[in-house]
Parts: C-alpha cells; sequence; structure tokens
C-alpha cells in the first residue's frame, strides 16, 4: 500500500471515528486504535499516540460547541483534573513497560466495560443532598433547563470520585482514550452529577488529562506524523459534524448499536492479546 | 461563578476554535507537503516500535528545536507535528485561561487547584524524556 492510499483511508476512518467519538460521548480514540491495530498491524505504541491525539481533537472539537451552553462545571472539573493528570502521568510511564499484548488484553477489557455502562439505564439525580468535603471545595453549581431557568444541583463523595478519576487517567495514559467508562462510574453513579454536566465537564477533561501524556508521548516518537495527520484532520471535521448533529438527534439507538460493535472489537483484542498474536 | 462568567466563556469558546483550526490548517500544509514528497512511495513499516532505538525517535519530529529547524526547511513532518504541538497547546491555554479567571476572582483554593494542574503538565512535558 502506498503512503496516499494510506492517508486517505485514515482520514476517511478518523472523520467516522470523530463523529461516533462525539454522539456517543466516548472520544475519537476508541475507534482509532482498532482501526490501525487490527486493519494495518500498527504498534499499539504508536496506535496510542495517535488515540491521545484523536482524544484531544475530540475534547477540543465538540467542546467548542458545548462550552456556551454553560453547564460545565469548570470548578469539579479542575479539581478532578488533580487525579487524571497525575494519573496520566503516571500511566505514560508504565506503558513503556507494557508489550502490545497486554496493552491489547487492558484495552479489551475497558472496551467490554465501556460496552455494559452503555446499556446501564442513566438516573437523572435530583433532591441529592450534597457532602461537606462538596460543599467546602464549591463542587455545587447550576445548571440551564430547557425553560430557560437554572436548576440548583449538589453532590457527594468527593474522595472516592477523585480515586476513580485517578485510575481513568493512568488508563488514558497507557491506551490514549479518554476512559469515558470510568467517568460516568466516579462522576454519575458516585458523585451523582447530573448527567449533562457530566458530560461536558467530562469532555473538558478529557483534552486536559490527554494532554499531561501526550507531551511525553511526542518525545518519545509515539506520535508519527504520518499517522497523527490524517488522525488530526479526521477526527476534528467529525467532532464537529458530531456536535451539531447531537442537537437533534437521539442517539439511544447508535450508542446501543456502538456498544455491540465495541463488544466485538473487545473480543478480538483479547482473544488476540492473550494468544499473543499481536 | 467561573461557570455563570459569559465574557469568560466566549473567550474559551473562541480560543478553542482558534485553537483546533490553527491545529488543523497547519498539519494540513504539512499532510499536503508529505503526500507531494512522499505519496506514492509505500507506506512506512509502523508494525514495530522500539524505545531504546534513536531511530524510532529522530530529532525532526520529537524535540521542539527539531520542529522549528524543520519547520524552515519545509519539512513536511515537522509541520505536521507543529500541528498536532499546536493541538495539545489549546487545552493547555484554556487551563491557563481559567487559572486567570480565579486569580481575578480573588478565588484562592482554586487558583491553587489550577496551578497545580498545570504544574504537572508542564513539569511533564520538561522532564519527560
Amino acid at each position: 500500500m502506498d503512503i496516499l492510499t494510506f492517508t486517505l483511508i485514515m482520514l476517511l476512518a478518523a472523520y467516522g471515528a470523530g463523529l461516533l467519538g462525539s454522539l456517543t460521548g466516548l472520544g475519537g480514540g476508541v475507534v482509532v486504535i482498532p482501526v490501525l491495530t487490527l486493519c494495518f498491524g500498527v504498534d499499539f505504541h504508536y496506535a496510542v499516540g495517535a488515540a491521545l491525539v484523536a482524544s484531544i481533537a475530540t475534547s477540543s472539537g465538540s467542546g467548542s460547541a458545548y462550552v456556551k451552553e454553560g453547564i460545565t462545571n469548570i470548578r469539579l472539573g479542575m479539581f478532578l483534573e488533580i487525579a487524571t493528570t497525575l494519573g496520566a502521568v503516571a500511566g505514560a510511564f508504565i506503558a513503556v513497560w507494557l508489550n502490545n499484548n497486554v496493552i491489547a488484553v487492558i484495552y479489551g477489557l475497558v472496551l467490554i466495560l465501556t460496552g455494559t455502562m452503555q446499556f446501564v439505564k442513566k438516573q437523572d439525580h435530583t433532591g441529592i443532598r450534597g457532602s461537606e468535603a462538596a460543599r467546602r471545595l464549591k463542587l455545587f453549581g447550576t445548571w440551564p433547563q430547557k425553560d430557560g431557568s437554572l436548576k440548583a444541583y449538589e453532590l457527594r463523595n468527593v474522595g472516592r470520585g477523585f480515586s476513580v478519576m485517578g485510575i481513568a487517567g493512568m488508563l488514558s495514559g497507557i491506551l490514549g482514550i479518554g476512559s469515558g467508562v470510568l467517568k460516568v462510574i466516579a462522576m454519575d453513579n458516585m458523585m451523582k452529577v447530573p448527567f449533562k454536566v457530566s458530560t461536558t465537564t467530562s469532555n473538558f477533561m478529557m483534552g486536559v488529562t490527554a494532554c499531561a501524556s501526550a507531551v511525553v508521548y511526542v518525545q518519545r516518537g509515539n506520535i508519527v506524523p504520518g499517522i497523527a495527520c490524517p488522525v488530526l484532520i479526521g477526527v476534528l471535521l467529525g467532532a464537529l459534524t458530531g456536535a451539531r448533529m447531537l442537537k437533534r438527534l437521539d442517539v439511544r439507538v447508535l450508542r446501543k448499536v456502538f456498544a455491540i460493535a465495541v463488544f466485538m472489537v473487545a473480543a478480538n483484542m483479547i482473544y488476540m492479546g492473550v494468544t499473543g498474536k499481536f | 461563578m467561573a461557570q455563570n462568567n459569559t465574557d469568560l466563556q466566549m473567550l474559551i469558546a473562541r480560543t478553542l476554535r482558534f485553537g483546533v483550526a490553527a491545529a488543523a490548517i497547519i498539519a494540513a500544509i504539512g499532510g499536503i507537503i508529505y503526500l507531494w514528497q512522499h505519496g506514492s512511495e509505500p507506506m512506512p513499516d509502523y508494525s514495530q516500535f522500539n524505545y531504546t532505538d534513536a531511530t524510532y525517535h529522530p530529532a525532526d519530529y520529537t524535540t521542539l528545536e527539531g520542529i522549528i529547524a524543520g519547520i524552515l526547511d519545509m519539512n513536511s513532518r515537522s509541520w505536521v507535528q507543529l500541528g498536532v504541538l499546536v493541538l495539545i497547546l489549546t487545552p493547555i491555554i484554556r487551563v491557563v485561561l481559567s487559572l486567570a479567571d480565579f486569580l481575578r476572582e480573588r478565588d484562592w483554593l482554586y487558583s491553587i487547584i489550577t496551578a497545580i494542574v498545570l504544574a504537572v503538565i508542564i513539569s511533564n512535558s520538561i522532564g519527560g524524556f
């Protein structure tokens, strides 16, 4: 295959990755890794670098659409970023010692968890009484309702949420993907953040967390221009399209279909990893 | 509160949009040069990566000096990587803007929290090998 063909195929795949990543809230990296490793036989240490580029592109691309709505809780995001960036730094250093097969299995397990969480019903928390720690950290906020009024919310379990986000950051440093699944567990299930707030806040955090490990990956040569170029441009355009579509599209069916595809890729990754095919 | 500050929100939205547009344009310039010069060559071998072998991290896209030198030489790989650097900088600038806003509000707790996040990223980009 020549470079032109590879670049054009990657550009198209990255566009799809950005589109799906922003519609499902999982980020572009989830699709980029299997395309590179399973279809093109690319080493995971390059694929993870590309996934980091994809994660930052999805975050900033769809973030420019979200931020105006005023639902991102910047304090909550910033506080949890201490955990995610420290985790990401640790993950980036651990990744050096992991071979392709181990990374494939970890990736597969995260995918299975991700797919499963797509089927868990989201409950919108109302009347949550926040904890003292959350009050001291000024993590309570308001979010706009459909009629334009502001609704106040409180949250709790700050310590537990913080620890889980540390693990999320570490996985992001190893796999390059935003590990949105742990965000759902930490922010939605534990801390009881309203769903819309947690989605946009986690999107904001995903970019910053990916940056913390990307600065290391660039210097190591894991982010290689021949792959990064189509991924960056494709994912950005896809994420912009996705953010626009999200406003008038019901994505519940799409999420379920995507979850099934995710299971199939996960099974493939784990099988190949365990049998040492990478 | 920070999330209700519409001026800052506009500035952040504009920064994000400008940052991603600049990153995409710079990477596209690099991509066009790359395809023009090498498009018909066979795809490079990405099937293996080695951390200790120096040929896997050439200076023209892994060091700041190398990238800047490559930009002046119209080296396609350096141009693409500059686009990647601009993309990485965009969320970091967003954190810097938030820090400025917390300082302006005299919210010392969150000024410190934001400064810690920035310190982690900056020390990592200097300390990374």
